[in-house]
């Protein structure tokens, strides 16, 4: 073990111990450097870049404002103050949640973020809006309210009616209930850290080059795919 | 909210062709597209970036 603590973290040994193979592979592809990077290129200093990490940040809010309902339960969200502030603070933060990340997704979209081998991080990212959609949709079933009723049997009508009705029932709160809080929300943090790992590994995808520039880089002998490269 | 918004009243719609949006989706995407073009064409403050590119 102490002498471990001195190599290198990757050697071109093979490695005895499937933990020491992950490490490797795990080392190999997101390395320190890139993992938790001290800087990022001079393009990603624009707002529309700001966007992923406010969805990250509504995304905490959501899960400690939900941690805290989860533990104190519906009367307390329904008939206290402080559980209601809560319960608001859970919508809200979702409502943001959503308004930011489809904001992150227009601007990924127009500056095609899936070039540069980066098909994974849209493909991750599309599916994380998918998922998100019935994370949220579950909590509406699962307030314990006249609202949650009225959503749910209107809502099992439409399920019902697609064919996807048969494997879950939205009357059933306690079904609704660990899908919103467990099911779900746990599928979402796996895809998104995914994503940003993904993120990590390729880098922020750079801008689309304007005409004038490509030229000028051209003429200097430099090419599209070398700046990409580097950045 | 309820105090400056009364909303003890079935919600607005908007038909136009085959879009039927309520008011408030209608006024959440507009303030969507807002803040995306703010986004773009707001400048960044300078300061504390890297010159990685």
């Amino acid at each position: 073990m102490s002498v471990s603590e001195h190599e290198p973290p990757v050697s071109d040994q093979v490695p005895a111990s499937w933990s020491g193979w992950v490490r490797e592979r795990a080392v190999r592809a997101l390395p320190p450097e890139k993992l938790l990077p001290d800087d990022q290129p001079t393009y990603v200093a624009s707002w529309i870049y700001v966007f992923g990490v406010l969805t990250l940040s509504s995304l905490g809010v959501i899960i400690l404002s939900g941690t805290i309902l989860a533990l104190k339960g519906p009367s307390w969200w329904h008939f206290t103050g402080i559980g209601h502030f809560f319960n608001s603070i859970h919508l809200w933060s979702v409502e943001l949640f959503f308004f930011v990340m489809v904001i992150h997704l227009w601007g990924k979209y127009f500056m095609a973020a899936w070039r540069g081998g980066r098909k994974a991080v849209w493909i991750t990212g599309a599916i994380t809006f998918l998922v998100a959609i019935p994370c949220a949709l579950t909590g509406y079933v699962s307030q314990q309210n006249f609202d949650s009723q009225w959503i749910s049997t209107q809502a099992k009508d439409a399920m019902n009616a697609s064919g996807i009705g048969s494997f879950f029932n939205l009357l059933n709160f306690g079904q609704m209930y660990s899908y919103h809080i467990l099911l779900l929300p746990a599928a979402v943090v796996a895809i998104v850290l995914g994503h940003i790992l993904l993120v990590r590994k390729h880098g922020v995808v750079p801008p689309f080059e304007l005409p004038s520039t490509k030229a000028a880089a051209s003429s200097d002998g430099a090419t599209a795919e070398k700046q990409e490269v580097v950045s | 909210m309820a105090a400056i918004f009364n909303l003890n009243h079935h919600a607005s719609y908007v038909h136009w062709h085959f879009l039927d949006l309520s008011v408030s989706n209608l006024v959440v995407i507009v303030l969507m597209v807002i803040v995306f073009w703010a986004a773009i064409l707001i400048p960044f403050p300078k300061h504390g970036m890297g010159s990685k590119s």
